[in-house]
């Protein structure tokens, strides 16, 4: 993946440049920039993927999604967010962001982030066979009651289990347990991976 | 009674000039009943000489014959005038006399009254004369200092001071005399007494001034503060301690602010070492680029250390103690905890600091938590407003007040609200304790200073708050 380039974009120097590390001791070649407006200056970037903070003075890591939507370009967008900050990875994700990260995360989990956006984004053009992992992941959550749909949707939204328990009419004890169930079902040891599951599924 | 006595001396004189006869028949014997006039003038004045009077000349008529030859009329006479002065006199005397004791009684009467609230208040009096040396001790004294008076009077004032006072204080008084320079006297102030058995304690002391008889004493009223300062300390303790949990409640409300600004170095860090093991995994490992990288996560970790440093400060209970503090330093710190997360959101801050700031006498955790507080009301006020803009300002206003100013560019706060924004529990956020500017208020009040909001709806708000400065002469005299 040599000339594909991974550009990253983040307002934290440390952050900006322990990335650029990490991702050149993995063979890919980096370009950095400091804000989404300098890489939006920047001509017409190579192909690759990008990786963006999503909370950033100035135009954050959401309006970089749309911007790039209305120029219609075709890079795909991995967004990393902060602790517990599922809204906006969830308007990220809904924006057209391919995957989030939640920090800190460990290098596998950036490494199969990126490669995955790199792969979609030389399959992008022909839109070919679809995703084998979104179709694991959207098979896991056919398997998932009504009910757990229904908490699924409140989480996703950012609810809290007491919001949700009022939402939908149950006490929070019982969305606790449907909670759980989620969890188990998917496997997903967090809730922004739950979250991660879900949007990758393509759930609505 | 005045009467009864006359009568009786009339009576007794009688008997003498009975017992004389023989030797005595000229008008002479009229000399023999002036002890009786004098007795009743001298018992009850005027009334009673006359009646003394008048006897004797009745007593003397039949040995007078009749008509009396002249030398008796003559002796009479004299007799009768010195009878009247005799009463007269007596008269004046005895209403001497009576006024006298009144004034007596009363003067007995106004010291009673003076001895009884003197033994009731419950300051301590000692009075001292022009050399120091105690000239009374009251019976609160006694028990205040455990000396008794009798060991106390004649000794010098300094026996009640710690020896690192006592040298000092007829320096003290000398100067007194000699200047006339009130340090003390008619102000009052707070100082260390000592008691008998050497234990100290702190005492207001005022001090009068009294001239008698040429001479001039001081009266010191003494009251033992102990108890009080005990009682002072111990709200301030609870104060200090609602102060912290006020604070520790505004760090709770950027709880989320603060942990992605730990995650961001946190990040960077396991991303350098993760791409250090990387390298290290490789055959042969790619040792070169090692070293800068574990560098960069070891600054990584440092940040992440400074921040919770800053945060340590800041969530520590510590000592309420004010000590002289760079005032640009305190609000600088203060700005870059508040502005954990608001550089994020588009927020702006700027500072307005003259060169020159005098040093302030402050607590400065507790006003970095004002600072904080009024600055993250301003981020929260500016959340969604097209201009986002913070600024810190500071300028001295003369007699040593240094105004400190937050100004946003938010929606201003509502008139309706202004007048109670300081009350606890008033809000206007929709997940606020009200806490902040009560609080706020408290620690400005309590360092001598005031708090206070301009606003105008629609431009924004600027909350001021004064602390005193202390300039660099002060703080060599506080050495």
């Amino acid at each position: 993946m040599t000339e594909r380039i991974v550009h990253v974009i983040d307002d934290d120097e440390g952050m900006r440049a322990s990335l650029q590390f990490l991702l050149e001791t993995a063979d890919c070649t980096v370009t950095t920039y400091a804000s989404a407006a300098d890489f939006l200056a920047a001509a017409d970037p190579a192909p690759g993927c990008i990786i963006t903070d999503v909370r950033m003075p100035g135009m954050n890591g959401l309006e970089l999604i749309q911007a790039l939507n209305a120029r219609g370009s075709g890079l795909p967008v991995v967004v990393i967010t902060g602790h517990g900050d599922i809204p906006m990875a969830v308007e990220a994700m809904k924006a057209g962001a391919t995957e989030f990260l939640e920090k800190p995360f460990d290098d596998e989990r950036l490494m199969r982030a990126v490669r995955g956006a790199l792969d979609r984004s030389t399959a992008e053009k022909s839109d070919l066979a679809p995703d084998p992992e979104r179709v694991r992941l959207a098979a896991l959550l056919q398997g998932l009651s009504p009910r757990e749909v229904d908490v699924l949707r409140g989480l996703i939204a950012g609810g809290s289990n007491k919001s949700i328990a009022l939402d939908l009419g149950i006490s929070p004890r019982t969305v606790e347990i449907y909670r759980a169930n989620l969890m188990l079902k998917t496997g997903a040891a967090s809730l922004a991976e739950l979250v991660r599951i879900s949007m990758v599924a393509g759930f609505s | 009674m005045g009467y009864a006595i006359a009568l009786a001396a009339t009576a007794a004189c009688f008997a003498v000039r009975l017992a004389l006869r023989p030797v005595m028949h000229d008008g002479t014997n009229y000399l023999i009943y002036f002890p009786a006039v004098m007795a009743g003038a001298s018992a009850a004045g005027f009334g009673p000489a006359m009646l003394a009077c008048v006897l004797a000349i009745g007593l003397n008529l039949p040995e007078a014959g009749w008509p009396p030859d002249p030398s008796h009329i003559l002796i009479g006479a004299i007799f009768t005038v010195l009878s009247v002065a005799s009463g007269l006199i007596g008269q004046g005397l005895l209403r001497t006399m009576r006024d006298r004791s009144a004034a007596l009684i009363a003067l007995e009467t106004q010291e009673a009254h003076l001895q009884s609230i003197l033994a009731t208040i419950p300051d301590a009096m000692v009075v001292i004369d022009e050399s120091g040396l105690m000239q009374s001790f009251s019976a609160t004294a006694e028990t205040l200092f455990g000396w008794t008076a009798a060991e106390a009077v004649g000794k010098n004032v300094s026996l009640l001071m710690p020896a690192s006072y006592a040298h000092a204080h007829d320096g003290y008084l000398h100067r007194y005399l000699s200047t006339g320079e009130r340090r003390i006297i008619g102000i009052g102030r707070v100082v260390v007494g000592e008691r008998k058995d050497g234990s100290t304690f702190p005492m207001e002391l005022s001090v009068g001034e009294v001239h008698t008889a040429g001479k001039r004493f001081f009266t010191g009223f003494i009251r033992d503060l102990s108890d009080r300062q005990e009682t002072e300390r111990r709200l301030q303790d609870l104060q200090a301690e609602f102060i912290h949990v006020a604070r520790l409640t505004a760090l709770g409300e950027m709880a989320s602010a603060l942990a992605h600004e730990l995650n961001q170095p946190l990040s960077a860090a396991a991303n350098f070492i993760n791409g250090s093991s990387r390298l290290l995994a490789e055959t042969p490992p790619k040792l070169d680029r090692l070293k800068p990288a574990l560098e960069q996560a070891n600054d990584q970790l440092l940040r992440a250390g400074q921040i919770i440093r800053r945060l340590r400060d800041f969530v520590s209970k510590g000592e309420t103690e004010r000590r002289p503090e760079n005032l640009r330093q305190l609000l600088e710190e203060a700005g870059a905890l508040a502005m954990v997360g608001a550089k994020d959101i588009g927020v702006r801050l700027s500072y307005d600091l003259p060169p020159g700031l005098d040093q302030v006498l402050v607590d400065k955790v507790q006003i970095q938590q004002v600072v904080l507080n009024l600055m993250r009301n301003g981020i929260d006020a500016m959340d969604g407003c097209p201009k986002r803009e913070l600024k810190v300002s500071a300028r001295a206003m003369g007699d040593q007040t240094i105004d400190i100013a937050v100004s946003d560019t938010g929606p201003g706060v509502s008139p309706t609200v202004v007048d109670q924004l300081f009350q606890p529990f008033v809000t206007t956020k929709a997940t606020g304790m009200g806490v902040g500017l009560s609080i706020s208020r408290t620690i400005a009040e309590a360092h001598g200073g005031r708090i206070w909001v301009d606003s105008t709806p629609g431009q924004g708000a600027t909350f001021h708050f004064t602390l005193r400065s202390v300039g660099d002469a002060e703080l060599a005299d506080l050495d």
